[in-house]
């Protein structure tokens, strides 16, 4: 059962470890070249892995995010795009874990402009993927391709503030939220665990995305759940009052 | 260890400690997150790991050379832009990948495509971002990064 829950949870190595096991079984020489071959880059990443995932949550959690959040209106001018590549490159998660927080400060009053800025700096140059990329790639091809990205970043942002009106945006999605007082969007939770570990009584995670085991919150727990709803860091929790 | 990675590694501790006098609690939690965020990862990284091995053993340095070398850096760069498009790995594992097939001889015009495009270009999640920010907002926003990814790697191509 947990053989099976554990290939359920990770098709591609089990794909990959059975291509190991066939090869080693078929060719036992090519299987042992091919592990040699992949050495160099798990001790690489064993040497670089662990650092970066601890300083991507440092970051997550210093960052002063909510006072930063009413900073991207209309006329925030420079300060609101140096701002908006900040919030973008000391986050954890992948583009889609965005959403949800672009969606907010959208209706904040963020302007379209630093929107992409965001987007687009959360996806592309996040400060813990550079130092990987300078590991793997040297740090001149990093440093390149980073001011060739934060400049075309801003040239986007101004195409698409020109074409995109805030009018042309959806409002309010309709709720794709499950019944209940409180609710984890399954779409935009990236699985680290966080809600979890801090209030284990309403959240498990399973298959790597959270979610709720008991939604009847009590008034005491409340003010708890309030203050981990703002550190997720997709902004992926939400609670019914 | 590389210098580099050495000097990550005391910077981290560094902050680590100065954040631990300052708010031990949202420290150790953040501490959770990160190894919430490591478990959820890890078996993708491997994989993408062991998957390099497989492909430096059975794909020969010559044939890299000619699929994603200097001799048709067009077709490439638009292919491997494609595909980065409607992959949905995470960056961090693809830097060992890319890095891997650059060292067996692949272009950096290629390259970069692929990276570009993996992480901003979103066709897999592109029903998600057209039901937050609807459908003009997220056509423009996708055509607009999948183009400028391909102009970064030309640029690229010139400047290296």
């Amino acid at each position: 059962m947990k053989i099976l829950k554990f290939l359920k949870g990770n098709k591609l190595l089990s794909v990959v470890i059975l291509i190991y096991i066939v090869l080693f079984v078929v060719m036992p020489n090519k299987g042992q070249e091919a592990v040699k071959n992949s050495m160099y880059y798990v001790i690489e990443m064993l040497e670089i892995m662990p650092v970066v995932f601890i300083l991507t949550s440092l970051l997550e959690a210093w960052v002063p995010r909510k006072v930063i959040y009413n900073s991207f209106g209309e006329d925030s001018g420079i300060k609101g795009s140096v701002l908006s590549f900040v919030i973008g490159s000391f986050s954890a998660g992948p583009i889609y874990a965005a959403f949800p927080v672009c969606k907010m400060l959208l209706k904040k009053g963020a302007s379209i402009y630093n929107i992409i800025i965001i987007l687009s700096a959360w996806a592309v140059i996040k400060v813990p993927m550079l130092i990987n990329e300078v590991k793997f790639l040297g740090g001149e091809f990093m440093g390149i391709r980073w001011i060739l990205t934060v400049t075309s970043i801003m040239l986007m942002a101004y195409i698409v503030n020109k074409i995109v009106k805030k009018n042309n945006i959806p409002i309010e999605v309709k709720d794709k939220f499950e019944e209940g007082s409180l609710k984890v969007n399954q779409n935009y939770c990236i699985g680290c665990g966080l809600c979890s570990k801090l209030i284990p009584e309403y959240f498990a995670v399973e298959n790597k995305k959270a979610k709720c085991i008991k939604r009847e919150v009590t008034e005491a727990d409340k003010e708890k759940l309030e203050q981990i709803i703002s550190k997720c860091p997709a902004s992926a929790i939400k609670l019914d009052n | 260890m590389d210098i580099f990675t050495v000097a990550l590694w005391i910077i981290t501790a560094i902050c680590f400690v100065v954040f631990l006098k300052k708010d031990k609690l949202k420290t150790l939690n953040s501490m959770k997150m990160a190894r919430g965020l490591m478990k959820g990862m890890i078996g993708e990284i491997f994989a993408i790991l062991l998957l390099i091995g497989l492909i430096l053993t059975f794909v020969p340095p010559d044939t890299i050379k000619v699929l994603l070398g200097k001799s048709n850096v067009y077709i490439s760069t638009a292919i491997s832009a494609l595909i980065g498009s409607i992959t949905l790995i995470p960056a961090f594992v693809a830097f060992p990948l890319v890095g891997s097939l650059v060292d067996a001889g692949a272009s950096l015009v290629p390259s970069a495509a692929f990276l570009t495009t993996l992480t901003m270009v979103g066709i897999v999640t592109f029903p998600l971002e057209k039901e937050e920010f609807g459908l003009k907002f997220t056509v423009t926003r996708n055509l607009l990064s999948f183009v400028f990814a391909i102009i970064i790697a030309l640029v690229m191509g010139v400047i290296i």
